[in-house]
C-alpha cells in the first residue's frame, strides 16, 4: 500500500532547453491506477523518469511521506519498478535471465539469486504465458514477446509502485489485452499503485482510475475518463479529429477522417 | 539447477585447459630435454613415483628454474588481462574494449620510459629494479587522471564519456613518452623491448611480486560477476534496478586496473589477450558473466602460456616478443569480430 | 590498437638505430673504408682507398699526400668515442675542440665541450665550433654530405670489423692530423703487446667456451664481431656461433640455450653504473648449473672498451688472458 505524492515537480534537461515539466502537483493514492496522456513531448516520460530517479527534478517526490531521493538506489528499486519506453535488451541473454534481473534489489551485493527469486520469476513468466520462452535468447524473440518479458522483469521486482512507459506499444491486440488484464489483476492482488503513459486513449481510459492530460509540461486537466476525454479537448490538444462514444461506462475514442478545425 | 551443473562442467574444462597449457609450456623450448620426456619427468617428480626418464639435472634446472616461472607468470598475466578485459567490456558495455582502455598501459610505458631515462640516476642506488615499481605507479596515476577528467565531464554517469577521456589521456601520455624518447635515443631499444612485452626474464621474484595484486583483483572482480550482468541492460535501467552505477563501476574499474597495472609493470604491454579471450569465451560458453569471468581467467592463462611457446621457438635462439605473437593471432581475430558482430549490440 | 601501430612504426626505426648502434659499437659486417668528404679546402689527407695496413712491418703506411704540419687541422671535432681515444693516443688531443657526449676517455676529453650527439648530430651545433675536420664513427645520417655543403671536411670511420681495421683507422687519423709517426708507433706498440699477451696465454686441452653478454636480453657477440675476434684470437669457442642465420655479429640467445651450452667463461659488460653485475648474472634462476658460474668465472668487462675499437682494446686482450688463466685452473 503506497501513496505517491508529487510536490511542485519540474524537470529541465539542460539550462538552455525549455522545461520538460513544470510545477506538477499530484497525489496518487495507494492502489490507484493513474494514466498519463498527452501529445508527444508533453512531459509524460519525463515525469516517470523523475519518479524513478533517472533524471534530476525540482520539487519533491514522496512515497508514503518519505522522499524518494533520500532513499538508497536499492531501497528505491524495491519501491518503484519502471518499464522504459525503449528498453535496452541484450540479444545474448535468455528470457529467464532477463526477467531475473528484476530481482536485483533483493539480492545481496555479493549474493546470487535464491530459489525464492527464481520462483517469483517463474511465476510471473507463467502468468504472462511466457514459460515456453524462458530459455530462448532475447535476440530470437519477436518485439511483442520481448516487451512482455520486459514487463515480466518489472513485475518480478514486486515493487508497490509500478511505472509503465508505453508498455504495450509493440503488442498485438490480443497480447495487449492480456498484459493489461494481468496488470489489473496484480494491482488487485499485490495492491500496486500504477502510473502509466499510454498512447492509446481508449485503453488508457478503460484500464485506469484517473487520467492526467499533459501538454508542453503542464497539466491540462485531471479527472475521470468521461471528464477528460472530450472531442473538443482532444481536438484542441492533439490537433486531431475524433468522436467520443460512451458504451456501458467505457469511453471510446474513435478517430475520424479529415483535419481538425 | 542445470545451469549450475553446466557451470561446473565448464570450469572443469577451463582447469584442464590451463593444466594442459602448463605442461606444454614447460615441455617445449629451444634447448633442454626432449619435449616428450618432460611430462614423464613431471610425473616422476611426484612423491612415491620413481622411474627413469633420461632427464639430467642440468636439463631439469632448465625446466624448473627457467621455464616454470615463465609459465606461471604467463598464466598470471594472461589470466589477469583477460578477466580485466572481460570486466571492462561488461562495465562499459562495449565489446571493443581492452584492459588498457583507461590508460594503464600508456601510463606504465611512460613510467618505464622515465625510469630508464630521467630517473636512471636517481634510482641507480635502489636495491630492486626500479622499472616495474615506477611503471606501476604511473599506470595507476594515469587511470586516476582519466577517471578525474572523465568525471569532470559527467563520466561517472556515462560510460562513453569515460572511454573518450581514456582515449584523450592515452594519446597525451603516449605523446609525452615519445617526446622523452626522442631526447634519449640511446634507450629506445630498451624501452621498446619492454613495451613489446616479454616473459623471457621471468623469475620467481616477479611471480611473488605480482601474485597479491592479481589475487585481490581477481577475487573482487569475481565477486562482482552478477553486477556485470545487470550492466548489460544499460546504465539507466541498471540504476532503476537498484544498482549504484557510478560506485559499482568505480569499484570494478579500480580492481581491474590494479591487477592490470601490476602485470603490465612486470611483463610489459601484451596486447590483444584482454580483448580477444573474453570474446572467444562468450562464443563458446555464452555471454553470462557468471561464466565469462572465471572462464576468461582460465582461458587467458592458458592462452598466454601457449602463445609464449612460438615466441621462444620461431626465431630461436632469439626471442620473438610475446606481444608480437599475440598481435599475429589477435589482429585477424579482431577483424573477424568486426565482421560478424554488430557494434553496439 | 592505435598505440600498437605507432609502436610498431617506432619499433622499426628503433631497430634501424639499434643496428647503427650495434654496428658502430662493436663492429659489424661493414667494410671499414674511410671516406673523406672535402670540397673547397685543399686536400690535406690521403684519398679514400682500400686499406692495406702493414701488419708486421715498421715502415710507414702508404699515403699519397704526406701530412704537412702547417696544413694539419687544428679544430677537429670527434663524434665518436673511439676516435677521441685514438686522437689522444696519437698525441693529437690538442687539435680537438669538441667531442661527443659519450667520449669519456682519457680524462682530458672530459675537459672539452662534450655535448654533441653522435647518433643524431645537429649540424648547426657542429658548425658553431667552426671545425676544419669532423670525425664520424659511421655516417648513417648523411652528415658528411651536409657538412660538405657547408664546406667542412669530414672523415668517416665506421665500426671496425677486425683489429686490422683499427690499425688502419689509427694510421689514417695520424695522416689526417699530421701525426703520422705517432700513429705508426701506436700501431706497432699495440701489435707487440697483442703478440705477447697471446703468447703468454695458457693453452687448454679443450678450448674453453665463452659467452659474451651484450645486454640483459641475452644479445651476444659472435666470432664475426669485433669483440668476438678477441676471443677467437685466444682460441676460445664462442657459444654465440651456434646461432643460425645472419645476425650481423650479434645474435640474441636465450637462457635455455646458454645454460645448455655451459660456457666456462662469461663476460658481462659493466660501465660506471653497472646495471648487471656478475652477481646478478650468477643469481639468475637455473644459471647455477653453468660451469662459469660454479667456478666464479663471470667477469665484469669494461663496457666502454668492449664497445669501442680503439687502442685500449689491448687492455681487453689482457683481461681475457687473465680470465683464461683463472678458468684454466678450474677446467
Amino acid at each position: 500500500m503506497s501513496t505517491l505524492t508529487l510536490v511542485d515537480v519540474g524537470v529541465k534537461y539542460s539550462r538552455r532547453s525549455a522545461s520538460a515539466l513544470t510545477g506538477h502537483f499530484d497525489t496518487v493514492v495507494s492502489g490507484e491506477w493513474l494514466g498519463l496522456i498527452g501529445p508527444n513531448g508533453a512531459g509524460k516520460s519525463s515525469l516517470l523518469k523523475a519518479i524513478v530517479g533517472l533524471v534530476g527534478h525540482t520539487g519533491e517526490i514522496l512515497m508514503d511521506g518519505v522522499a524518494l531521493s533520500s532513499m538508497s538506489d536499492r531501497e528505491r528499486a524495491g519501491r518503484v519498478a519502471y518499464v522504459s519506453q525503449d528498453p535496452l535488451i541484450p540479444d545474448d541473454m535468455t528470457a529467464r535471465e532477463y526477467a531475473l534481473l528484476g530481482r536485483t534489489p533483493y539480492i545481496g551485493y555479493f549474493g546470487s539469486p535464491s530459489r525464492r527469486d527464481r520462483m517469483v520469476v517463474d511465476d510471473v513468466l507463467e502468468r504472462l504465458c511466457l514459460r515456453e520462452f524462458a530459455h530462448r535468447m532475447m535476440g530470437e524473440l519477436s518485439g511483442g514477446e520481448r516487451q512482455r518479458i520486459v514487463l515480466a522483469r518489472a513485475l518480478a521486482q514486486q515493487a508497490p509502485i509500478l511505472l509503465l512507459d508505453e508498455p504495450t506499444s509493440a503488442l498485438d491486440i490480443g497480447h495487449q489485452q492480456q498484459a493489461l488484464e494481468l496488470v489489473t489483476e496484480l494491482r488487485r492482488t499485490e495492491q500496486l499503485t500504477i502510473i502509466s503513459a499510454l498512447h492509446d486513449l481508449t485503453l488508457a481510459g478503460t484500464y485506469t482510475d484517473r487520467l492526467t492530460m499533459l501538454n508542453q509540461g503542464s497539466v491540462v486537466v485531471s479527472g475521470s475518463a468521461e471528464d477528460v476525454l472530450t472531442a473538443e479537448r482532444l481536438g484542441e490538444i492533439y490537433h486531431v479529429c475524433v468522436t467520443v462514444e460512451h458504451d456501458e461506462g467505457q469511453v471510446i475514442v474513435v478517430p475520424r477522417r479529415g483535419f481538425p478545425a | 539447477m542445470s545451469g549450475e551443473q553446466h557451470d561446473t562442467r565448464w570450469f572443469t574444462a577451463g582447469g584442464v585447459f590451463v593444466l594442459f597449457a602448463v605442461v606444454i609450456g614447460v615441455s617445449i623450448g629451444p634447448a633442454g630435454p626432449d619435449w616428450w620426456r618432460v611430462p614423464l619427468e613431471l610425473v616422476n617428480r611426484l612423491p612415491l613415483i620413481d622411474f627413469e626418464t633420461g632427464v639430467s639435472d642440468a636439463d631439469w634446472a632448465i625446466v624448473w628454474k627457467v621455464r616454470m616461472p615463465r609459465v606461471v607468470l604467463g598464466g598470471l598475466v594472461g589470466g589477469m588481462l583477460s578477466i580485466a578485459g572481460a570486466s571492462y567490456q561488461g562495465v562499459f558495455r562495449n565489446p571493443l574494449v581492452d584492459p588498457y582502455l583507461l590508460g594503464s598501459a600508456a601510463g606504465a610505458g611512460l613510467g618505464a620510459t622515465i625510469a630508464l631515462t630521467i630517473g636512471r640516476d636517481a634510482t641507480s642506488t635502489w636495491p630492486i629494479d626500479p622499472v616495474p615499481t615506477i611503471a606501476f605507479i604511473f599506470a595507476l596515476a594515469t587511470v586516476m587522471v582519466t577517471y578525474t577528467v572523465g568525471a569532470a565531464f559527467g563520466g561517472s554517469r556515462s560510460g562513453v564519456t569515460l572511454v573518450l577521456a581514456g582515449v584523450a589521456v592515452v594519446s597525451f601520455t603516449s605523446a609525452m613518452q615519445t617526446f622523452i624518447l626522442q631526447r634519449n635515443v640511446e634507450v629506445i631499444r630498451e624501452v621498446f623491448r619492454w613495451i613489446l612485452g616479454s616473459l623471457s626474464r621471468a623469475d620467481w621474484g616477479d611471480v611473488w611480486l605480482v601474485i597479491p595484486y592479481v589475487a585481490v583483483s581477481t577475487v573482487v572482480l569475481l565477486l562482482h560477476r552478477r553486477h556485470l550482468d545487470v550492466f548489460r541492460v544499460g546504465d539507466e535501467e541498471a540504476a532503476t534496478l537498484g544498482v549504484s552505477v557510478a560506485r559499482t563501476r568505480l569499484v570494478i574499474v579500480i580492481a581491474a586496473t590494479f591487477g592490470t597495472a601490476a602485470v603490465v609493470s612486470v611483463s610489459g604491454l601484451i596486447g590483444f589477450v584482454g580483448l580477444v579471450v573474453p570474446h572467444i569465451v562468450r562464443m563458446v560458453a555464452g555471454a553470462g558473466y557468471r561464466r565469462v569471468l572465471p572462464l576468461s581467467l582460465m582461458g587467458g592463462a592458458g592462452f598466454l602460456i601457449l602463445a609464449d611457446v612460438p615466441g621462444r621457438m620461431i626465431a630461436r635462439p632469439a626471442e620473438t616478443p610475446i606481444g608480437v605473437v599475440t598481435a599475429f593471432i589477435g589482429a585477424p581475430f579482431f577483424l573477424y569480430l568486426l565482421r560478424t558482430r554488430r557494434i553496439g549490440a | 590498437m592505435r598505440s600498437q601501430e605507432r609502436h610498431t612504426r617506432k619499433k622499426f626505426s628503433g631497430v634501424l638505430i639499434t643496428l647503427g648502434l650495434a654496428v658502430a659499437a662493436c663492429g659489424g659486417g661493414s667494410d671499414s673504408t674511410s671516406e673523406l668528404a672535402d670540397t673547397a679546402a685543399p686536400a690535406q689527407t690521403p684519398p679514400p682507398a682500400d686499406t692495406e695496413p702493414p701488419a708486421d712491418t715498421e715502415a710507414p703506411p702508404e699515403t699519397e699526400a704526406p701530412a704537412n704540419t702547417e696544413d694539419s687541422p687544428e679544430r677537429v671535432i670527434s663524434l665518436s668515442p673511439t676516435h677521441t681515444e685514438i686522437m689522444f693516443a696519437i698525441g693529437a688531443g690538442d687539435q680537438l675542440v669538441a667531442v661527443d657526449q659519450f667520449s669519456n676517455f682519457p680524462a682530458e676529453a672530459l675537459e672539452l665541450p662534450n655535448e654533441l650527439s653522435g647518433f643524431e648530430p645537429n649540424i648547426e651545433e657542429i658548425a658553431a665550433f667552426e671545425p676544419d675536420l669532423v670525425l664520424i664513427g659511421g655516417d648513417f645520417t648523411g652528415l658528411g654530405d651536409q657538412l660538405a655543403e657547408l664546406g667542412i671536411a669530414s672523415w668517416d670511420g665506421p665500426a671496425a670489423a677486425t683489429i686490422e681495421d683499427t690499425y688502419a683507422q689509427i694510421e689514417q687519423l695520424g695522416a689526417a692530423t699530421g701525426r703520422v709517426g705517432d700513429a705508426v708507433e701506436v700501431v706497432s706498440s699495440m701489435q707487440t703487446q697483442l703478440e705477447e699477451t697471446l703468447d703468454a696465454a695458457p693453452a687448454t686441452e679443450e678450448p674453453l667456451k665463452i659467452y659474451h653478454e651484450v645486454d640483459s636480453t641475452y644479445f651476444s657477440a659472435d666470432s664475426t664481431s669485433f669483440i668476438g675476434e678477441v676471443y677467437s684470437a685466444f682460441g676460445l669457442e664462442n657459444i654465440a656461433d651456434r646461432a643460425e642465420g645472419d645476425n650481423f655479429g650479434f645474435p640474441q640467445l636465450n637462457a635455455e640455450v646458454i645454460i645448455s651450452s655451459n660456457p666456462d667463461l662469461i663476460f658481462v659488460p659493466c660501465g660506471n653504473f653497472c646495471t648487471t653485475t656478475s652477481d646478478d648474472v650468477s643469481a639468475r634462476p637455473g644459471w647455477d648449473a653453468i660451469a662459469a658460474v660454479q667456478n666464479g668465472n663471470v667477469i665484469e668487462a669494461d663496457e666502454d672498451i668492449a664497445s669501442r675499437w680503439g687502442p685500449r682494446i689491448v687492455d681487453y686482450y689482457t683481461a681475457v688472458a687473465a680470465a683464461i688463466q683463472q678458468a684454466a685452473v678450474a677446467a
